[in-house]
């Protein structure tokens, strides 16, 4: 620190400060986080305003953010196409015959959506749409309905391809290949958890069940649902042969979506496409906007090595990797109920890394950690996205599905647990498939 | 004058949609260049397509204003109409503040960006850069309307 006015401490105190006070005073958070920068640039005689805009426009020319429209743009294109159709068609054959039909359809129809999408506030939407309406008539509460609806979506950037895991690879240079290997068993077991608490609630609350299905409807209806269910493995399988990039793989997502819509399923048309275009554009700017002020936000904490001072009292605990895995969590948990994700990797997960590398813990699982905790946080008030999107869709207040939505982080948080205690249950994946990318 | 305003919208609603629309354009090429020969492989396909994506997200970021679609973070209990347009019209000026940032540093931005090209498809830089003061001025715009609406219902003069 070469000439600052500011001690850090008093940075910190004006960074953080100014954020807050103007997040209670409702202004939106990507404009918080610029305005926040702004005393400090005012008061060092060495930067200015022009640092704002120069760091806003660094973080937007950026070929890897580019994933997070086209990923988006696949989801509304596979909503427009008719392929969200074909799956919950397939998923009640599945699990329809399980007590809570309608609400374990919701969560299986999310594990397919997390396959093919990486964005868990388009699956919110798109399915808030589907199933909270339909739960409530065939006689859900709302407020569960809504619940399961936003836990479930959070499943997207878990399982691959995930945008968070793109933006990851991008910011603490990880492997996005070993990344997707490595989401897919924590993505499965949160799902277990979910369809077991639906299970229980439904057996409470005696939740309708389907008649099942025959053997030969499921084999129709997977074979009607392949072409759309083969996607993850174009996506993960080209990553993994250095066929494309990540940012190229979402390209790829997006044009076999829209092939799949227009020459197989055959439901698109231009009314259709040109609302899939705007609503896609519309929450990936928002969204990204985000982005370039929350990393002039960080690159402030970084000009006055803020992190560095935050974390050395953490270092000295001495805690081991499962404590500091804890620590991580508990990190990303909390700065998840007031950040959107991608921000919050871009500020947090720099600030956190290097404490998980001086335990030597191993990066893919710091990644899973994170992520899975910040997937977490999209569903946790008061800035939880998922359930905002949820709640909206509904059109009640978000403390209308407070309690119920609490419940079902419960077990999910369980599985979180797991995956700190049990670093196999992300590693052993890649280890199998691709060893070489654990390196 | 609202009218100016709605069509104002419109046009950059469109803008927005034209650029994700293109956007696979570039990305598509560079994957097709490096498998077939059907292409030359262009060296100014990534450049290309992350300006395409500046400008999306700006355009973006403007009509999210309006649309009152940026994230917000709600701390407070249902708050009758009056409370809620006094503090919407604090927010409203904070953002303002904001948006003239990014007229004033933008112009400089821009002004600074004035003779150069970019490093691979040699574009004139200052077509990105003025992406920041608009988005500023259409901020101001935006707000202004807000602001009008804010005090009426402040003054008692509409219920909503």
């Amino acid at each position: 620190m070469t000439g600052a006015v500011l001690t850090p401490g008093m940075a910190a105190l004006v960074l953080f400060g100014t954020f807050f006070a103007l997040l209670v005073a409702r202004v939106p958070v990507a404009f918080a986080l610029g305005l926040a920068c702004l005393p400090i640039l005012l008061s060092e005689p060495r930067l200015d305003s022009m640092q704002l805009v120069q760091e806003t426009f660094n973080a937007y020319n950026s070929f890897i953010l580019l994933a997070v429209p086209f990923f988006l743009l696949t989801a509304n294109l596979m909503n427009i196409g008719g392929i969200s159709d074909r799956l919950v068609h397939l998923s009640r054959t599945m699990v329809g015959h399980f007590p809570g039909a309608l609400a374990q359809i919701n969560v299986l129809l999310s594990v397919f959506f997390a396959g093919i999408s990486g964005s868990s506030t388009a699956d919110a939407a798109s399915q808030s749409k589907l199933f909270i309406e339909a739960q409530v008539k065939e006689g859900y509460g709302l407020s569960f309905s809504i619940a399961i609806t936003a836990v479930s979506a959070v499943l997207a950037v878990i399982i691959p391809p995930s945008i968070l895991m793109i933006v990851w690879g991008g910011v603490i240079s990880t492997s996005i290949g070993a990344m997707y290997l490595a989401g897919i068993l924590p993505g499965l077991l949160i799902a277990l958890a979910q369809m077991v608490t639906v299970h229980v609630y439904a057996k409470i609350y005696h939740y309708p069940v389907y008649p099942r299905s025959t053997l030969k409807e499921f084999f129709v209806s997977a074979w009607q649902s392949l072409p759309a269910l083969f996607t993850p493995f174009i996506i993960v399988g080209g990553i993994l042969l250095g066929w494309f990039t990540a940012t190229e793989s979402a390209a790829i997502a997006v044009i076999y979506a829209a092939i799949l819509s227009i020459f197989f399923y055959r439901e698109m048309d231009l009314k259709r496409l040109y609302h899939a275009l705007s609503e896609t554009g519309r929450l990936a700017s928002v969204a990204l906007f985000c982005v370039g002020t929350a990393s002039a936000f960080g690159w402030l904490l970084a000009y006055y090595q803020i992190p560095k001072a935050l974390l050395a009292n953490v270092i000295s605990w001495g805690m081991g990797i499962t404590g500091v895995g804890f620590f991580i969590a508990f990190a990303f948990l909390v700065v998840g109920c007031f950040l959107d994700a991608i921000p919050a990797i871009i500020i947090v997960g720099t600030i956190l890394q290097p404490l998980a590398a001086s335990v030597n813990m191993h990066p893919i699982h710091f990644a899973i950690i994170g992520i899975v905790s910040l997937a977490f946080g999209l569903v946790t008030p008061p800035y939880g996205l998922c359930l905002m999107i949820s709640c909206a869709v509904a059109k009640v207040p978000l403390k209308f599905a407070l309690k119920d939505t609490l419940i079902m982080l419960v077990p999910m948080l369980l599985m979180l647990a797991a995956i700190i205690i049990w670093p196999e249950i992300p590693l052993i994946l890649p280890r199998l498939i691709a060893p070489e990318l654990l390196k | 004058m609202r009218r100016f305003v709605d069509l104002y919208h419109r046009l950059l609603t469109w803008l927005m949609v034209g650029m994700i629309a293109v956007l696979i354009v570039p990305v598509t090429l560079q994957i097709i260049s490096r498998y077939t020969a059907l292409i030359p492989s262009w060296i100014w396909t990534e450049e290309a397509s992350r300006f395409l994506f500046i400008w999306m997200v700006m355009l973006g970021a403007m009509i999210g204003v309006r649309e009152g679609t940026h994230f917000e973070v709600d701390v407070w209990p249902t708050l009758s109409p009056r409370a809620a347009a006094a503090l919407h019209l604090v927010s409203s000026l904070a953002v303002l503040v904001f948006a003239l940032v990014f007229v004033w540093a933008g112009f400089q931005f821009t002004r600074f960006a004035w003779n150069r090209v970019s490093e691979l498809a040699e574009l004139p830089l200052w077509l990105i850069h003025v992406a920041w003061p608009l988005a500023g001025l259409t901020w101001t715009v935006f707000l202004g309307e807000k602001f009008v609406d804010n005090i009426r219902i402040l003054r008692g003069k509409t219920t909503a």
